[in-house]
C-alpha cells in the first residue's frame, strides 16, 4: 500500500500525467539485467525467461541479456537504481536483492525503491550428502549432530545466503550444532562435498539428479512443503518432525524506481500469458522449478513478508542488520 | 582400445567440414579476444552464447573451446610488446617477455610463446584424454588445507622474483596481501576498506593493477627519460624475428614443466592459470641453470608461464566433464552451454554423449595445429609495432591500458584507479621495488586466506590439519625450503651476484 502511494507520489512528481495507462509495447531492444555471471542461477533463469518469451513471440523486440556482476547484486541493483522511469530494461531478482540492503552500507537502494513485477517461480532445493555417509535422513544427520557438537562441515556460499540461513533456523529448533564453510563458486562447493571436505550441502534438483544418477551422493530431505515429484523417497523435514520455515528461494522480475505504470502493467500483462505456455510449463519441469506467479498487491505483500522474515533469520544468526 | 575408437570416431566428426569452419571461427576469434587486453575468453563466450542456441551442440562446443583456447595464444602479444598483460594469466610473460621486447628479440619471444602454447596446448588435451576420471578423484582430495599449503608454495616464489633486495620483494608482496583483502569478506559478510564504494564491494580487480603497475608505470618511468625517439631495435630479416634452435632447446624444459603444472593446476577447481603461469615460471627460475638470466630476457621465463596458461584448458576442462563441476569462469559458461543444449552436465556426461566429448578431444588437436599455423605468420607482422617512435608508441600503449581496463566492467572508477596504480608502478620502479611480487600476493592472497579460514573452520581452529595431510606437508615443506635458500650464505652470495648482473 504504502509502496504503491510512494509509486504514485513519485510518478507525479516526475509530470508523468496519469492518463498514461494507454498500452506500451517495446520500440527497441529491452534489457534483462541480471547480477550474476553467464552460467550462474540468476542468468541461467533470465535465459529460460527470454527462451520462452522469444518461442512464443510474446515481445515484438529483440530481448539482451545484460550481465552487471559484482558485490553479491548490489552493483546491478545501483545500476538499476540509477535508471528510474527507464522503460526498455527490467533486471531478475532473486533472494540476495531482499538480503542484502539489508546488511549492506554500500547499498543504495532496496526493493521497495524499484518496481518489482512480478514473482515467478520458487526455486526448490534439497539437503544431500555423499552416497557413502551414515545419514539417510536428515533427522539422522540433526541426531548425530546434536551428539557431536560441531564435527560435521556443511560447505555453501556466503552466511547472509539461503544455505547458512537454512542451517541457522534448524539449528535453533533442534539444537544441534555443525559447521558453515563458504566457498566462493558452486563448483567448490560440490568439490568439497565430493572430496569429502564437507559433509551437507543444499543442491538444486536439476544438479542433484545427475550426481546421484552417478552414485555421488544422496537426498536425505526435501527443503519445501511438499515431497518434490524428482525425489518421492526424500521426504520433508517436517515430515522428519523438525519443524522449521521453509525459506523460499524467489525468482521474478523488477523494474527500474518510478517504472511508469503502463510499462509495469505491459510486463504483467506478458508474464501471465507466458506462464501459461506450454514451453514454460516444460521448462518449469525439465529444471524442477516451482510455479510461483505472483503479481500486484500479492506481490506487495510478499516482498513485506519475506524481507521480514529474512531480517529475523539474520539477526537470530548474528549478522548486523542495519535496515 | 576403448579410447583409440572414440578418437577415431572423435575425429570423424571434428573433420566433418562444418565442424571444421566452427573450430577455425572459434581459434581465430579466440586469437583476437587474447590480443586485446581486458576482454577475456570468458566475456566473449558469453556474448556468443545466445547465437551458439541455434548450433549443433558439437558444433557449437568446438566453437567454443576454440574461443577459449585460442584466447590463450592470443594473450601473450601485448604482454611481449607493450607490458601490457591481456589476460591475467600473461602477467608472468611480461617479464622476460618484455625485456625480450627491449632487446630486440621480440619476434622470438612472440614465436616461442606460440610454439610453446601449441605443445601445452597439444600436451594438455592428450592428458584430459587419457587420464580425465581418475584425474578428477585426485582434485577432489585437494580440500582447503592443501589448497592452503599450494597458496604458500606460490607465495614462496617470491624468494625467485626478487630483485637486488629480498626486504623489498617481500613488502611489495605484503601490499599485495593487502590489495587482497579489500572487498566484502566472504566467511564474515564485513566489507573491508571498500569506504562505502559499490565499486570495491568485489574487491580491486586483478588486471587493474597489472595493467597500472606494468604497462602505465612503464610509461611514465620512459617519459623521465629524455632520449625519446626510437625506444626499440627491431632486427631486419626474417631470420631474425623467429626463434632460433638455440631458443627452442633453451625452452625444452619449460614446455614439459609448464605443460605438467598447468594441467593439474588447471584441474584444481578454482585455482586457475594465473596461479599456474606463477608456478611454472617459479619453477623454472628454481632449476634453471642461469637464474640470474630471468627478469633479463631468459627464454624459458616466456616458454614457460604461456605453456601453463595453455595446458591448463585442458586440465580445467576435466572436473566439467568428469564431474560437471566447473573449475573456472569459463567452463561455467560452457556448463550453460550444455544445459542449453539440453544436456544435462554431471558425472555422467562423458558416457551419455561420447560422440561430443571425443569430437572436442579430436577439435582440439585440430584447432591448436590451426593456432600454430595462424599465430606463427602473424609473429613478425606484430613485431613491426616496435618499430613506432616513442612519442606514438607511448600513448598506443596508454590507450590500450585504458581501453582493457575500461572492458573488464565498463566502469570509469576503474580507469582512475588505473592511474593510481601506475603512478605506484613508476614509484616502485624509481626506488627499486619489483611490480612482480606484489601482483603474487594480491593474485595468491584472497585464495590463501580462504583456504586457510576454511582449513581452521573444518578443524574446529586446530592448527594441526595443515601440517598433517600429507600432500598439505609435502607443499609447505617445499615452500619452506625455499623460503630458506637465501638464509645459506652460499646461496645468498650466488643471489647477490645474480643481482649483481641484472643491473
Amino acid at each position: 500500500m504504502k509502496r504503491e502511494l510512494l509509486l504514485v507520489a513519485s510518478l507525479a512528481a516526475a509530470g508523468v500525467p496519469a492518463v498514461q495507462a494507454q498500452g506500451f509495447t517495446p520500440e527497441r531492444t529491452v534489457d534483462f539485467l541480471v547480477h550474476t555471471g553467464p552460467g550462474a542461477g540468476s542468468d541461467l533463469f533470465a535465459r529460460g525467461v527470454a527462451g520462452v518469451l522469444e518461442k512464443n513471440k510474446l515481445v515484438p523486440q529483440r530481448l539482451q541479456i545484460v550481465n552487471k556482476t559484482g558485490g553479491g547484486g548490489l552493483v546491478a541493483m545501483s545500476f538499476l537504481g540509477e535508471k528510474a522511469g527507464e522503460t526498455h530494461m527490467v533486471a531478475f531478482f532473486t533472494s540476495v536483492w531482499y538480503v542484502n540492503p539489508l546488511i549492506r552500507k554500500e547499498a543504495k537502494v532496496t526493493m521497495k525503491e524499484l518496481t518489482p513485477v512480478a514473482r515467478l517461480i520458487l526455486e526448490p532445493s534439497v539437503l544431500t550428502v555423499r552416497a557413502d555417509s551414515p545419514w539417510k535422513t536428515a533427522k539422522d544427520f540433526v541426531e548425530d549432530a546434536k551428539k557431536n557438537p560441531a564435527k560435521y562441515k556443511q560447505g555453501g556460499g556466503s552466511i547472509s545466503g539461503r544455505d547458512n540461513n537454512t542451517r541457522l533456523v534448524i539449528q535453533k529448533a533442534t539444537g544441534a550444532q555443525w559447521q558453515f564453510i563458504s566457498f566462493p563458486s558452486g563448483g567448490e562447493r560440490v568439490a568439497a562435498l565430493l572430496g569429502g571436505h564437507t559433509d551437507l550441502y543444499i543442491m538444486e534438483p536439476a544438479e542433484a539428479l545427475e550426481q546421484i544418477r552417478a552414485g555421488k551422493i544422496r537426498v536425505i530431505a526435501s527443503l519445501m512443503e511438499n515431497r518434490l515429484p524428482a525425489f518421492p523417497d526424500a521426504s520433508t523435514l517436517k515430515e522428519q518432525g523438525i519443524n522449521v520455515p521453509v525459506i523460499p528461494q524467489p525468482r521474478g522480475m523488477v523494474g527500474p524506481p518510478n517504472m511508469p505504470a503502463n510499462v509495469k502493467a505491459y510486463w504483467e500483462g506478458v508474464l501471465g500469458k507466458m506462464v501459461k505456455s506450454k514451453d514454460w510449463q516444460e521448462y518449469l519441469k525439465k529444471d524442477l522449478l516451482d510455479d510461483g506467479f505472483l503479481v500486484g498487491a500479492d506481490l506487495v505483500k510478499f516482498t513485506e513478508s519475506y524481507t521480514n522474515q529474512m531480517r529475523e533469520i539474520l539477526k537470530e544468526g548474528g549478522v548486523k542488520v542495519l535496515k | 582400445m576403448e579410447m583409440l575408437a572414440g578418437l577415431m570416431q572423435g575425429f570423424a566428426v571434428a573433420l566433418e567440414p562444418m565442424n571444421l569452419f566452427w573450430c577455425f571461427v572459434g581459434v581465430f576469434f579466440g586469437t583476437v579476444v587474447g590480443i586485446l587486453p581486458g576482454l577475456g575468453p570468458s566475456a566473449t563466450v558469453a556474448l556468443l552464447l545466445p547465437l551458439t542456441a541455434q548450433m549443433n551442440p558439437t558444433a557449437g562446443l568446438i566453437m567454443m573451446s576454440g574461443i577459449y583456447y585460442g584466447a590463450k595464444y592470443g594473450g601473450s602479444t601485448t604482454s611481449i610488446l607493450l607490458n601490457v598483460p591481456g589476460e591475467s594469466a600473461s602477467v608472468v610473460t611480461c617479464i622476460d617477455g618484455f625485456e625480450m621486447a627491449k632487446r630486440g628479440r621480440a619476434g622470438p619471444a612472440l614465436g616461442i610463446a606460440a610454439i610453446s602454447s601449441f605443445v601445452a596446448g597439444t600436451v594438455g588435451v592428450l592428458l584430459l584424454m587419457l587420464i580425465a576420471p581418475p584425474v578428477a578423484e585426485f582434485a577432489l582430495r585437494f580440500g582447503p588445507p592443501e589448497y592452503f599449503a599450494l597458496m604458500v608454495l606460490g607465495l614462496s616464489m617470491v624468494v625467485l622474483l626478487a630483485g637486488k633486495s629480498l626486504i623489498k620483494a617481500l613488502l611489495a608482496m605484503f601490499i599485495g596481501l593487502w590489495l587482497a583483502t579489500i572487498g566484502v569478506d566472504l566467511f564474515t559478510d564485513n566489507a573491508r576498506f571498500t569506504f562505502d564504494r559499490v565499486e570495491l564491494v568485489d574487491g580491486v580487480h586483478f588486471v587493474v593493477v597489472a595493467i597500472g603497475t606494468f604497462a602505465i608505470g612503464e610509461v611514465l618511468a620512459n617519459l623521465t627519460h629524455k632520449d625519446g625517439g626510437q625506444m626499440f631495435e627491431v632486427p631486419k630479416g626474417l631470420r631474425n624475428l623467429m626463434p632460433n634452435w638455440q631458443d627452442i632447446k633453451d625452452s625444452r624444459f619449460a614446455f614439459l614443466n609448464g605443460s605438467l603444472v598447468g594441467f593439474f593446476i588447471g584441474v584444481l577447481p578454482g585455482a586457475g592459470s594465473t596461479i599456474a603461469s606463477f608456478v611454472s615460471y617459479g619453477i623454472e627460475k628454481a632449476v634453471s641453470r642461469h637464474p640470474e638470466k630471468f627478469g633479463t630476457g631468459a627464454v624459458e621465463g616466456v616458454a614457460a608461464p604461456e605453456a601453463a596458461n595453455n595446458s591448463e584448458t585442458g586440465g580445467a576442462l576435466v572436473p566439467l566433464l568428469t564431474l560437471g563441476i566447473p573449475g573456472s569462469a569459463t567452463t561455467a559458461i560452457l556448463l550453460v552451454a550444455l544445459i542449453m543444449w539440453g544436456m544435462r552436465p554431471g558425472p555422467m556426461l562423458i558416457q551419455d554423449h561420447p560422440t561430443i566429448f571425443w569430437g572436442l578431444v579430436a577439435s582440439m588437436y585440430i584447432g591448436n595445429v590451426m593456432l600454430l599455423i595462424l599465430n606463427l605468420p602473424l609473429v613478425p607482422l606484430f613485431a613491426q609495432v616496435l618499430r613506432l617512435p616513442a612519442y606514438v608508441l607511448y600513448p598506443v600503449i596508454l590507450g590500450v591500458s585504458i581501453i582493457g581496463v575500461y572492458s573488464v566492467d565498463e566502469r570509469l572508477f576503474d580507469v582512475w584507479m588505473v592511474g593510481g596504480f601506475g603512478l605506484l608502478g613508476y614509484l616502485m620502479r624509481r626506488l627499486d621495488y619489483p611490480a612482480a611480487p606484489l601482483i603474487l600476493g594480491l593474485v595468491l592472497g584472497d585464495f590463501m586466506e580462504r583456504a586457510l579460514r576454511q582449513s581452521l573452520m573444518m578443524s574446529a581452529g586446530d592448527l594441526s590439519i595443515i601440517y598433517t595431510r600429507p600432500m598439505a606437508v609435502t607443499m609447505l615443506f617445499l615452500a619452506v625450503a625455499i623460503l630458506l635458500t637465501p638464509m645459506f650464505r652460499r646461496a645468498n652470495a650466488w643471489r647477490l651476484k645474480a643481482a649483481e648482473q641484472e643491473i
